[in-house]
């Protein structure tokens, strides 16, 4: 039911002019591509200052506080340009891209980084005049870190592998990949 | 020096034939190629923005060059290893591409200049250096690896 909403949602949008020229743009297309992996240079990089901060293996003589509180907003400015720039590249690809497993996965990733990002930043804030200072953080902070690295970092795995037709609809594959991937007319070939 | 012997090498080699024969592998290896990628740039961004005064002002910057360049020497390891292998999968095409000689000259001028210039340089204690030079420095810098990244990416859709 939700694969075939979704794959009609696609369906519609891929039939918008401007989607079509986007897509169909050389230089727009690789431009919006490119502003989307520069960006996310600009956020994951952030991120990654952070995280090493709160797993005590760089700025250990900063407080943790400082770190995030500086890095916050040009790791907010990154991550807002490289959601638009996202957005834009499903718009110019939707079918194909609503039907990507990397795409979904990526999606499932995302949500679960966010809200491990929330929690993590919730922990973060009460962090002053408590372990602030120390040079490694409690393990509960260490835990939160590893877990956001190690999530963003399959974000951008699976965000490179959408390139790959390993698991597009048109290739052989179980029902259970196909429901996966949300290919609505081979599940019913299926059937 | 033939350039080109050393592509038809490299195409032939034993990394040529587990890259062109497992794409898995390839795909893998091209996923940390971009994770060292993003991690050289935060490094730079970081540091770079420090220096002009742009982040973390209320933190001394040596304290933050010699953070950010630690992991800035990790990511460019991982960045070339990675790169090595990615490159001999297509080398007699890349010998032609246009974009890959752009990226290999702003990488070989950005190693260069990290670590004969902006290293050396910031050693020294940076209240003593004219603040114009590492402005200089800073911009410079984030200009190099800009167009690493950027002639890099654009590999791909030429």
């Amino acid at each position: 039911m939700l694969n075939e909403i979704l794959l009609r949602f696609a369906e519609w949008l891929d039939t918008h002019a401007w989607s079509t020229a986007l897509h169909e743009s050389y230089y727009m297309y690789s431009w919006v591509e490119s502003t989307h992996v520069l960006t996310l240079a600009l956020f994951f990089g952030m991120l990654v200052v952070i995280d090493l901060r709160m797993l005590g293996w760089a700025f250990t003589s900063v407080p943790a506080s400082t770190i995030s509180r500086r890095l916050e907003t040009p790791m907010m400015i990154g991550f807002a340009i490289m959601v638009v720039s996202g957005l834009l590249l499903v718009y110019a690809v939707p079918v194909r891209t609503t039907n990507s497993i990397w795409f979904r996965m990526k999606m499932v990733l995302f949500v679960a980084a966010g809200i491990n990002a929330l929690l993590f930043r919730n922990k973060m804030k009460a962090a002053v005049g408590s372990w602030d200072k120390d040079p490694i953080p409690p393990k509960r902070m260490r835990n939160g870190a590893g877990a956001s690295l190690a999530l963003w970092s399959c974000v951008v795995a699976s965000g490179r592998l959408m390139a790959y037709d390993w698991y597009d609809c048109h290739q052989s594959m179980p029902y259970f990949m196909y429901w996966l991937a949300g290919c609505v007319h081979e599940m019913a070939e299926f059937e | 020096m033939d350039v080109f012997a050393f592509f038809q090498w490299l195409d032939t080699s034993w990394l040529a034939s587990i890259s062109k024969a497992y794409g898995g592998v390839f795909a893998v290896v091209q996923v940390f190629h971009l994770l060292a990628m993003l991690t050289l740039g935060g490094m730079v961004l970081t540091g770079d923005l420090r220096l002009l005064g742009v982040l973390l002002k209320d933190v001394p910057s040596e304290v933050v060059i010699e953070h950010t360049q630690k992991w800035f020497s990790v990511a460019l390891v991982v960045l070339l290893a990675s790169g090595i292998f990615m490159s001999s999968a297509v080398a007699i095409k890349l010998y032609y591409n246009s974009f890959f000689w752009a990226k290999m000259a702003s990488l070989a001028f950005g190693i260069f200049f990290v670590y004969t210039i902006r290293r050396p340089l910031l050693r020294y204690d940076h209240s003593t250096i004219n603040p114009w030079t590492l402005r200089l420095v800073a911009v410079a810098s984030m200009t190099t690896w800009f167009v690493v990244a950027a002639s890099g990416r654009w590999i791909g859709f030429s």
